[in-house]
């Protein structure tokens, strides 16, 4: 197989195990481009691409733009918090006036759940969900599970705990997802109050002690605690957070085997976890992140070549 | 002097002699004036129509037309056309109107609309001013000039001294009050059922915990102020529960169901289909089965359309910025046989009227003829054709149903799909 089976990246639900090999392997060729003196290819040279942006980004939004700068795409940016376009205009039309200027693609962040599979329902583009709301942020989960694949070999058979706000998080929900169809093991561990009531009947288990969590894994994802995403008060103060859910180093170093840590960024040191944690060998965040742009730059080809393919 | 026969009718009227019989009904003036196994009259206008069923007109306890303030999602004179030609012969209209009926004025104004339509328009007040939920609307007022029941719509009366007040104070007057299944502070922006789907899809659930809370509020509080309380659109497990132990224990409480709930589940929420947002929103398999138990025991006393036109700008939208409802009318005698049968079906379509004090009109010689034509086995997929509200949101698009409504015959009026 040489095509994906969607011609969106809605969300890792609406894609099979095989598109995520597809797309591994694609990163594969485009992690040896970007190492190379000249980063750059030609292979989206005639295809234009709108970052819609409608929630703040740093780190996803340059991760995407070098992504379809080092693929030769034209790129235009648009940001816009989600109220000055509540103010007036709808979504489909702010996403068809700027396809009316020959756009191919999309890539879209949104606060609302599913904002991309309703555009994907109304516009004539090809989208990539960059995160909307709770729901899914499918290249995290993907580099993510490169990450993993990258450092452990296989992603199959491997226990993976996600730790911290699962209720809020659009990562840990991609990364379930994910992992789940890799054949990976999903436990999330975090204060029950951040924890959706129904998580274990998706497939995954929860543990509420982070110790207990972290002998059994391979691998702890660490998210951020979304502080700006919570509206009312899900535990009492941050250090009391940090007191039961933080990783520090000697709670790594008394596990007696050596896990590997992510963070989806940007970190909160000290928080979910302290310092010498995110910058010991044991963390793969900044491999992470230089993963991120050839996943990005996977997804965006595989998706272009579909659109050059039903033009055919 | 009009003259109308109705040929062949199967009659379905559990409280009729001629139940479940095939008869020809002549109708004059308005009044029910002989049915028999063959009836000849060359004055008579003749109405013949394949399958004919006939049964007492069909009420529905909750319906919204958006007039005054919100004509963009419905009209009154369309939405009593809806409802005719849906085999509606009585409704009651929410307050949730702009402004918000919530004084005699509202309510005159609504009962000058109905005036002369076939189908009978009940104007249901607000239970407080503007529905904020702070202060007492003058529930008497309202009452004198026709309104059946006080309730504020969808937003649950949060102060729970201002509910008791109303249930005390309505009594004066046998006033009916409707409270809102829903505790705000559990139910917060929760946008969908809280469960599987919705940790699937990261929307903001409503756990049944906050219907639950509610209603046990609020059966404690009837319980102390005595009263008389409908409690519309129960839509869980725990919720039916509640209502059959307090009718057990001899309150005065009755409760609806949507036709949505009953028929649906959220597993249609997958492609964040915005038709699918409802209040209460549609909840588990297990839920439907309790409710479906629950209408066949007694324990809820009628179903509901729970109709809510809303404009497609409020609907073509962001899920979360969405707005809950659906139209109900057109489609709720087709999903509800489908689901209960037709004897059920009539009956759960009739049986609230006497609670909101509306008069049944037996299909007796000598009664008044206020009725419902329709054919139970009229199998069709509901479609945008099939919807005659000036809104299109209907969260019954593509279910494939059986029974449609021939129309009405109300108020000496004969309304006939074409």
């Amino acid at each position: 197989m040489s095509e994906l089976s969607v011609n969106h990246l809605l969300g890792i639900k609406y894609i099979s195990e095989a598109d995520i090999h597809l797309i591994f392997e694609t990163a594969d060729h485009f992690k040896e481009v970007i190492n190379r003196p000249i980063k750059k290819v030609p292979s989206l040279r005639d295809i234009t691409i709108a970052n819609l942006f409608f929630e703040n980004s740093t780190r996803t939004r340059l991760s995407f733009e070098l992504a379809e700068k080092r693929l030769s795409a034209d790129v235009i940016n648009f940001s816009a918090a989600s109220s000055s376009v509540k103010k007036g205009e709808t979504l489909i039309d702010t996403v068809n006036n700027i396809l009316s200027m020959k756009v191919d693609m999309v890539v879209m962040r949104h606060p609302n759940p599913g904002a991309g599979v309703f555009l994907s329902k109304h516009i004539n583009a090809s989208i990539v969900n960059a995160g909307d709301g709770a729901h899914e942020h499918p290249t995290q989960a993907l580099l993510d599970c490169y990450s993993i694949r990258e450092r452990l070999k296989d992603v199959a058979g491997k226990k993976v705990v996600i730790v911290g706000d699962i209720l809020h998080s659009r990562v840990a929900l991609s990364n379930i997802f994910a992992l789940q169809k890799l054949g990976a093991e999903v436990k999330v561990c975090g204060p029950k109050t951040l924890i959706p009531k129904y998580i274990e009947r998706i497939g995954v288990s929860y543990e509420k002690n982070l110790r207990s969590a972290l002998e059994w894994c391979d691998v702890a994802n660490m998210l951020r605690v979304q502080n700006e995403r919570m509206d009312i008060s899900y535990f009492p103060s941050t250090r009391e957070y940090t007191q039961q859910y933080g990783v520090n180093k000697a709670l790594l170093d008394s596990l007696g085997k050596e896990i590997v840590v992510m963070h989806p960024g940007p970190i909160n040191r000290g928080v979910e976890i302290t310092s010498d944690v995110a910058d010991s060998k044991q963390a793969i965040i900044l491999e992470q992140v230089q993963n991120g742009v050839a996943i990005r730059m996977a997804v965006l080809y595989l998706l272009a070549s579909k659109i050059q393919h039903n033009e055919n | 002097m009009s003259l109308l026969l109705l040929k062949s009718a199967t009659i379905v009227d559990a409280a009729s002699k001629h139940h479940l019989k095939k008869r020809d009904i002549l109708i004059e003036n308005g009044v029910i004036r002989k049915i028999g196994a063959s009836i000849k009259n060359e004055k008579a206008k003749t109405v013949t129509l394949e399958n004919l069923h006939v049964s007492q007109g069909w009420f529905d306890s909750s319906v919204s037309f958006g007039e005054p303030g919100l004509e963009e999602r419905e009209t009154i004179s369309n939405g009593l056309r809806t409802a005719a030609h849906s085999g509606f012969t009585a409704v009651a209209v929410n307050p949730n109107t702009n402004p918000v009926n919530d004084s005699k004025a509202g309510v005159q104004f609504l009962m000058a609309k109905g005036e002369g339509n076939p189908v009978n328009l009940y104007p249901v007040g607000a239970l407080t001013v503007r529905s904020e939920g702070v202060d007492l609307a003058e529930l008497y007022d309202m009452h004198s000039e026709g309104a059946i029941a006080f309730g504020d719509y969808k937003h649950p009366v949060e102060n729970a001294n201002l509910l008791k007040i109303a249930l005390q104070y309505a009594q004066n007057f046998g006033g009916l009050v409707q409270s809102m299944p829903m505790e705000p502070s559990v139910a917060r922006k929760g946008v969908v059922n809280e469960h599987v789907n919705s940790t699937l899809l990261g929307l903001k659930g409503i756990p049944s915990l906050a219907e639950e809370l509610q209603i046990t509020r609020d059966l404690y509080l009837l319980e102390y102020t005595g009263g008389k309380l409908h409690i519309p659109t129960v839509s869980t497990r725990a919720g039916v529960k509640l209502v059959r132990e307090a009718k057990k224990k001899g309150l005065d409480v009755t409760c609806s169901v949507s036709v949505s709930n009953l028929v649906l589940t959220d597993d249609r929420l997958e492609d964040f289909d915005t038709n699918y947002k409802l209040l209460p929103p549609l909840r588990t398999e297990s839920d439907r089965k309790a409710l479906l138990k629950g209408l066949k025991d007694g324990t809820i006393d009628g179903v509901t359309s729970d109709h809510n036109p809303i404009d497609i700008e409020n609907k073509k939208t962001e899920f979360d910025h969405a707005m809950f409802g659906s139209i109900g009318l057109e489609s709720c005698f087709g999903a509800l046989n489908s689901e209960i049968g037709t004897e059920a079906s009539v009956a759960a379509l009739v049986a609230l009227k006497d609670r909101f004090g509306i008069d049944s009109n037996l299909i007796e010689e000598g009664s008044t003829a206020e009725l419902t034509l329709f054919n139970p086995d009229h199998d069709y997929v509901f479609s945008e054709e099939n919807i005659l509200s000036a809104s299109k949101n209907s969260a019954f698009l593509g279910v494939r149903m059986k029974g449609k409504a021939y129309g009405i015959y109300s108020n000496k009026k004969l309304v006939l799909n074409s």
